[in-house]
């Protein structure tokens, strides 16, 4: 049963490994979106490989249903006026800028793994799964007042979009 | 490998690729795509560290949503801005989009 584990975990890394190569290095930025959903699936089965379901269905229905959809229309809605939507100009990328941006995304990674390996904690075997009731009751409990937070965040930045999408219309 | 460092390793994959693609890419939508990965990672090694610690499960659950609701917010705010400055200047392309006026 443990071997089947790690046989799921590997094929969540390697949905997680593929998509995230091709959402950044895809030129077509629908293809890129592509690869991002892939990942977003792959890390939902990872939530439910630690007995996390909630999570999971939580990270489909936020990141799968309402952000990449949000990304979507922003693709759609930024095409150049000749070109194919979501299509980045053809021109080559510098070797050093990417060479650069590989530093730059390893370095961290790198380090904190590094971390991680020298001071592994103890491994704990998986705890029971946490009844969906108890999360509410954290939340309308104890964590009220960032529930509350998280909601007048999610109405401003609502708002705001909104303020800037009426800005574009009567500055035209 | 315990499976804690398992999933902490695949959510530091997920901040290497993000990080790269923020840096390397340059249209603004797809930094966007590579700053969503890199949340992703996030909450990957939230619930990781609350399910397989002694620590507070219930705590990195909520934390790992709030991480959830804070990346649909950003995407929200970051959807209108790039719409206007595509309105403005005619392309999200990071490279062109240097000017700064009041």
């Amino acid at each position: 049963m443990e071997q089947l584990a790690y046989v799921a975990y590997a094929f969540y890394l390697v949905l997680i490994l593929i998509g995230a190569f091709a959402a950044v290095r895809c030129r077509n930025l629908v293809r890129a979106l592509l690869g991002l959903i892939m990942t977003l699936f792959g890390v939902a089965g990872m939530y439910f490989l630690m007995a996390a379901p909630f999570m999971a269905l939580m990270q489909i229905l936020i990141y799968v249903g309402a952000v990449s959809v949000l990304i979507f229309f922003a693709i759609m809605l930024t095409r150049a006026p000749a070109g194919e939507a979501g299509e980045e100009d053809r021109k080559p990328r510098p070797v050093v800028r990417l060479v650069l941006a590989a530093f730059a995304g390893l370095c961290p990674a790198v380090i904190l793994a590094a971390v991680l390996l020298a001071k592994t904690p103890q491994a704990l075997h998986l705890k029971p799964e946490l009844p969906l009731a108890r999360l509410g009751q954290m939340l309308t409990g104890p964590y009220v007042l960032a529930f509350e937070l998280i909601s007048v965040v999610l109405l401003a930045a609502m708002a705001g979009a909104v303020v800037l999408g009426f800005e574009r219309r009567k500055g035209a | 490998m315990s499976p804690l460092v398992l999933f902490h390793l695949a959510a530091l994959v997920l901040l290497a690729f993000g990080l790269y693609g923020l840096t390397s890419r340059r249209t603004l939508v797809g930094m966007l795509i590579s700053v969503e990965l890199m949340l992703n990672g996030a909450g990957l090694a939230l619930v990781a560290s609350a399910r397989l610690t002694p620590a507070s499960d219930e705590l990195g659950q909520l934390g790992a949503l709030l991480v959830m609701g804070l990346a649909a917010a950003e995407a929200t705010l970051v959807l209108a801005m790039v719409l206007v400055a595509a309105k403005r200047w005619g392309t999200s392309d990071s490279d062109r989009l240097s000017a700064l006026r009041g």
